[in-house]
């Protein structure tokens, strides 16, 4: 599946992943297009996760192929990733329990960070510089998501709700050009589900890629424009949400169970 | 950044409560005053005992900096240790010249053999890299005999340059190693907020995210060692310049182990005073208990067991080979 349109785009192509027997992902497919809000769903286990970690470079799938504006991610790792501007949260919360919120999304910025080792050290004018501006883009990214408040405390004093948009605040600080959120909004109450929906909307710009797995049906609904569904490993579809809602494969592996989730 | 900074790397990450710096602030300016004012009193046996002391400091402060930042334990830092020592030593009988130059030189002596050691060893970690550090103490007497010609073998070499002309050696000794052991704890309290402290904390709690972020295994790995190695080699530069002779003897296996149970008597603690304390565990407790002898590194074992356990049981698992779970 070669699509001259999408090669600007996060894609992936025909990725297989097997772990022992298990077959993970077969043959899977997905075009993540600059400014659209894309959506990934599917029941648990489905290798949602999965194919996360291969774009992300943390799995290498035995087959498929994969590219991000043009460019074979071929081999690349998660560093270098990072490095190609694609970042994610996780979903298994992945905080420092010894920094402050502010010092686990200031991490986030470390490929911005222009002090070196002697200022790693020694104060010098520069490296003070260099820690004011990345302090602002942190906190700027931690109001985004409305826990600004929160920025000095510990992890272990905070709600999981929280973590979890701290999570996403440390995605979005360095202004990457592609991130991607699993789960992003699990262990959130209702409000904060909303101001997420309005922060990830706010924060669309015609040339980010933006990809959201979720199990909040409403929420992937009201936020994508592009959704597909992930099934025992399969792509089973693809499409604008009005498209997922009346696709009678995902209406019966999905929908079928879950549909007040 | 002023000396009352010291007060918030109690622990790397765990900065002062709002309430307690101002107290905690206070108490290092005390310490560090009255540490200050301490040779218009002491006598020459103190000062020297506590010119080691503080040489020392910085050589368990070197451990206790790989165990927070690395997640790693390294019996073998005597090796960088006396790395250091014999920088100063050599430096001064081949080329007569002082600390001024020596003590720089063996900071960067140690980083380089720091990172010569940890970019093959990148790979290994708990017990395994404890091991492999074992083997750099273990070969480190073989080493000091084989190179008789430059370091004296087992005679050792004597270090009697002065950095300053006309002020007493035991004043030299003391001021100059509580200088650099001062500089040393705030350059470390700068450390802990820095993009890299940061990074390195990062990559031991969450591996897989900090890949994420950029932050590779391997870079922090041996970033850390290398670090870690500099400041233990400055520690031995300092510990030949304050005892004024190095030889095989000071840099025995056991050392490498004094190293590592001061980083655990100090709770790895990486503020001054915590340094001071696992510094003067393993300076002081040896002069005074000499007569003990034999059963000096039998205290150690016993030190070690108890504080661990009392202390710190959590960090046992340091020292057990890594899950790759998260
Ligand atoms: N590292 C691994 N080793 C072995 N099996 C794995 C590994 N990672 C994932 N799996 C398996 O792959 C399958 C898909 O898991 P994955 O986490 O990708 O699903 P998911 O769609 O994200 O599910 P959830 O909705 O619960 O997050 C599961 O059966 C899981 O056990
Ligand atoms: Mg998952």
């Amino acid at each position: 599946m070669t699509d001259v349109v999408s090669s600007d785009g996060l894609v992936a192509e025909g990725i297989s992943l097997a772990f022992g027997g298990l077959q993970v992902l077969s043959d899977v497919s997905m075009i993540l297009r600059p400014g659209v809000i894309t959506g990934l769903i599917g029941p648990n286990g489905a290798g949602k996760t999965s194919l996360f970690n291969c774009l992300s470079g943390l799995y290498h799938g035995q087959r498929g192929h994969s590219s991000f504006a043009g460019a074979s991610l071929k081999g690349l790792g998660p560093a270098q990733r990072a490095a190609c501007g694609i970042t994610r949260s996780f979903q298994n919360l992945a905080m420092c329990p010894d920094l402050s919120l502010l010092e686990n999304v200031l991490v986030g910025l470390t490929l911005k960070r222009r002090s070196g080792w002697f200022s790693a050290f020694v104060p010098t004018p520069s490296q003070r510089l260099d820690q004011q501006e990345a302090e602002r883009r942190a906190m700027a990214a931690l109001n985004e998501l409305g826990i600004a408040s929160a920025a000095h405390d510990k992890p272990s004093d905070l709600p999981p709700g929280t973590l979890r948009l701290a999570e996403i605040a440390r995605a979005i600080a360095s202004e990457p050009k592609a991130i991607l959120l699993d789960e992003p909004a699990a262990g959130l109450n209702a409000v904060e589900t909303r101001d997420l929906t309005r922060a990830l909307k706010r924060l669309m710009r015609p040339d980010l890629v933006l990809l959201v797995v979720e199990h909040d049906m409403d929420l992937i609904m009201e936020l994508c424009e592009q959704i597909y569904v992930l099934n025992f490993g399969k792509m089973i579809a693809s499409g604008t949400p009005a498209e997922i809602r009346a696709h009678p494969d995902v209406i019966r592996v999905y929908l079928g169970d879950d549909s007040d989730d | 950044m002023a000396v009352s900074d010291l007060a918030h790397v109690s622990k790397a990450g765990v900065p002062a409560r709002a309430g307690h710096v101002d107290l905690a602030r206070l108490s290092v300016l005390a310490l560090v005053a009255a540490l200050l004012l301490l040779p218009l009193l002491a006598g020459g046996f103190l000062l020297y005992s506590l010119s080691l002391c503080f040489a020392n400091a910085l050589a368990v402060l070197s451990v206790s900096m790989l165990v927070r930042y690395g997640g790693e334990v390294s019996i073998g830092h005597s090796f960088f240790v006396a790395l250091g020592a014999y920088t100063v030593a050599i430096v001064e009988h081949r080329l007569g010249i002082s600390i001024a130059v020596s003590l720089p030189l063996a900071a960067l002596l140690g980083a380089g053999a720091g990172f010569v050691f940890a970019f093959p060893s990148r790979r290994l970690s708990g017990i395994y890299l404890a091991v492999a550090t074992m083997a750099l103490a273990l070969a480190l007497p073989e080493v000091l005999i084989g190179f008789e010609k430059f370091t004296g073998g087992f005679e050792g070499l004597y270090i009697a340059q002065d950095l300053i002309p006309g002020v007493s050696k035991a004043l030299q000794h003391y001021y100059i190693a509580l200088a650099v052991l001062v500089a040393v704890s705030l350059a470390l309290a700068h450390f802990r907020k820095s993009a890299q402290g940061l990074a390195l904390l990062m990559a031991q709690a969450q591996p897989r995210a900090a890949e994420a972020m950029g932050i590779t295994r391997s870079w922090a790995r041996v970033s850390i060692f290398t670090l870690s190695a500099a400041l233990a080699s400055l520690a031995g530069a300092l510990t030949g310049f304050a005892s004024s002779t190095v030889s095989p003897n000071s840099f025995t296996f056991f050392s490498g182990v004094f190293l590592l149970v001061g980083s655990v008597v100090s709770l790895n603690g990486l503020s001054l005073s915590a340094a001071l304390v696992g510094g003067a565990f393993i300076t002081l407790v040896p002069t005074y208990l000499a007569k003990a002898g034999d059963w000096v590194p039998v205290l150690y074992g016993v030190a070690l067991v108890v504080v661990t356990l009392v202390a710190n049981a959590g960090d046992l698992r340091r020292f057990l080979p890594r899950g790759r779970a998260r």
